[in-house]
């Protein structure tokens, strides 16, 4: 028999028997519906860390020491540095209050708040840069000037968070949230007031929709942060204390040069602070390669259960088509006294059960998908990649043809004979 | 020309106690021949006919089918014999109650090398030599007994045998229906189709060329 007849016959018999074929294949759809939202999930946590690993540099090297660095140790440690490598300081954050007690931070006239301000160098942007920048970065000119100008975090509107973030009051003084107030104020170029200092607005980093924000890390508070230079910032925040704290990041490039980068910077922050200097030094790809072990983890363990469940699926299959086999001998005898051979009978229950599992596929991939766009995390960027329909259909095809195998092999072998006596 | 010839057949069931079904049955049939085999229940007319249309397999003997020795011959190619040389028409029809009237007698054709265009239009054919014309679509369910068994002569000839072996093709009819049944094998046969017909009537056997009688497993 050719296979659109038989393909028309096993539809037909599944037709005839609606409920007994959805019982059966609704094991199948459970683990394909499994399958295919591990499949979505994992590939896109797949693009996104390849999205996190380009933007932030595979070779990137993160340390934090307990004092405040200057110019001359960032000449002195660049040139230890391999070649081609980015150096970077950057400040601790300083959270600006509106209250009468903080760091007040107004433009003209309107307090301020819920915004953070660091000081950080040009070499900034050679990492995590997702930003649209409108005006200009802040430049060696004015690190090294201690200039006062400000580059702000502007967010895109979003309507729910506004909604969250209404307007404070401070200790009777009425505040505005920067994210706020960045909706409806074009500050390029405007001046505003911190801790009595009047700064410019040179820049506006506006930010991407979180969705479409591939930083490893996102900004979960979405919190406006002012960028000033590294050194102004020492000038105006750290100079009561005399002390700070620097972050330092080195982007090299490649994964192989980050380990020499390392050492250089380890050995570079003995020799200025003494052996008790042990600095952590964080390596990007050493916490790429931690998020891929969390991500294959978790979703090995959704995998275990789509194979349990499509175990199920299968012995439902198996269970049926021998049911199957059983109320259908005396066809089966009929068939072969017509001129159906073995390997005919063989393939008509086999057929009859990968259209069974086909049909559980499809199910399986409509409840995937649904639970794709309830469950997932992050599903703007969530796209169906051909390959995990193809390998959901495979897999469904597979476990049913391999659970039928047994009963439509002891179908094929009844001789005519017996099977025509059967009622 | 001989179209089946059985030399000693023997057919021996394990199972009830070696029950002897065949005692050295020998027989032939000519082409264009129409042959009926009567005899009591248990007698071994039912088991003589499936091994004539090999469906089952004799304990010793032989049976050569258009000289073909079939006795020692693999399943496949009992299967490739019977699918191009033998015709069935059982007494409850044994049609598949899902399939139309058409399907059904396109059903043994599905089975052979049959170009999948030209199986309907032969289908049709053979519904209309049949008088079936206008239940094209209907189902079994749908028609009378005598209907049913007409489609399964008509589903008998499908594949072009050379011989159709009918197993009481009239036990399930009326006598209205039984008659017809008969005028239609009579028809294929004066056609030159060769008829071996197992029947407990002696009015429709006597309606063939030559009535073979059984008792005990054995030809009188």
């Amino acid at each position: 028999m050719r296979l659109p007849d038989l393909m028309a016959t096993g539809w037909a018999e599944i037709w005839a028997h609606k409920m007994r074929s959805f019982l059966s294949f609704f094991a199948i759809a459970i683990g394909i519906a499994t399958f295919f939202y591990t499949l979505s999930v994992l590939s896109q946590r797949y693009r996104q860390l390849d999205k996190s690993a380009a933007l932030a540099g595979v070779g990137r090297v993160d340390t934090e020491t307990n004092h405040p660095l200057g110019l001359t140790q960032y000449k002195d440690l660049s040139f230890r540095l391999p070649e081609g490598s980015s150096l970077s300081f950057t400040t601790d954050n300083e959270w600006l209050w509106g209250g009468w007690w903080g760091s007040r931070l107004s433009h003209k006239g309107q307090l301020l708040a819920g915004c953070a301000i660091k000081g950080i160098m040009p070499t900034w942007k050679d990492s995590n840069f997702v930003y649209k920048l409108e005006g200009r970065f802040i430049n060696w000119q004015d690190v090294e000037n201690k200039h006062r100008v400000i580059v702000l975090t502007v967010y895109p509107n979003e309507k729910e968070k506004r909604k969250l973030w209404s307007d404070g009051d401070d200790y009777g003084e009425k505040t505005v949230k920067l994210t706020d107030y960045t909706q409806h104020h074009h500050l390029l170029n405007q001046q505003i007031i911190v801790r009595n200092e009047t700064f410019t607005v040179v820049g506006l980093l506006h930010i991407p929709p979180i969705e479409k924000d591939a930083r490893f890390k996102k900004d979960q508070e979405r919190d406006s942060t002012l960028y000033i230079p590294y050194t102004t910032w020492y000038d105006l925040f750290a100079s009561d204390e005399g002390k700070g704290s620097t972050n330092i990041r080195i982007v090299t490039g490649k994964e192989s040069t980050a380990r020499t980068a390392g050492k250089s910077l380890s050995s570079y922050l003995r020799s200025q602070f003494g052996p008790k200097e042990k600095p952590e030094i964080e390596f990007f790809y050493e916490k790429l390669e931690e998020r891929l072990k969390d991500a294959r983890k978790s979703l090995n363990n959704m995998l275990f259960m789509g194979i349990i469940a499509m175990i199920a699926g299968g012995i439902g299959i198996m269970n049926v088509t021998m049911a199957v086999i059983f109320s259908r001998t005396k066809e089966i005898g009929i068939r072969r006294a017509l001129g159906a051979s073995r390997k005919d009978i063989l393939f008509q229950f086999v057929v009859e059960a990968m259209l069974l599992g086909l049909c559980g596929a499809i199910a399986g991939m409509i409840l995937g998908y649904l639970a794709v766009l309830h469950l997932a995390e992050d599903t703007s960027q969530m796209t169906f990649s051909w390959w995990v329909v193809v390998g959901s259909v495979l897999i469904a095809l597979v476990t049913s043809f391999l659970f039928a195998l047994y009963p439509a092999w002891q179908a094929a072998k009844l001789k005519p004979v017996e099977a025509l006596k059967n009622e | 020309m001989v179209i089946a010839q059985c030399k000693k057949l023997i057919k021996i069931y394990s199972s009830a106690q070696n029950f002897r079904a065949l005692d050295e049955v020998s027989l032939s049939i000519k082409q264009g021949e129409f042959v009926s085999i009567m005899g009591p229940s248990g007698c071994g007319k039912s088991t003589l006919l499936n091994i004539l249309g090999l469906l089952d397999e004799p304990t010793g003997g032989e049976y050569l089918l258009e000289g073909v020795p079939t006795a020692r011959l693999n399943d496949a190619r009992r299967t490739q014999l019977r699918r191009n040389h033998i015709g069935f028409i059982f007494q409850s029809f044994n049609l598949m109650p899902r399939l139309s009237v058409l399907e059904n007698i396109a059903l043994p054709m599905r089975y052979s090398d049959m170009p999948r265009a030209d199986i309907l239009p032969r289908a049709r054919e053979l519904a209309v030599r049949v008088g079936l014309e206008k239940k094209l679509h209907s189902t079994p369910l749908q028609l009378s007994g005598g209907q049913c068994q007409r489609v399964a002569c008509a589903r008998s000839l499908a594949n072009n045998p050379s011989i159709i072996l009918a197993d009481e093709p009239t036990g399930n009819l009326d006598s209205k229906s039984s008659a017809d049944i008969l005028d239609l094998l009579q028809d294929l046969n004066k056609n030159g189709m060769t008829i071996i017909m197992v029947t407990h009537d002696p009015k429709i056997a006597a309606g063939t060329h030559r009535t073979i009688h059984m008792k005990d497993g054995k030809i009188l």
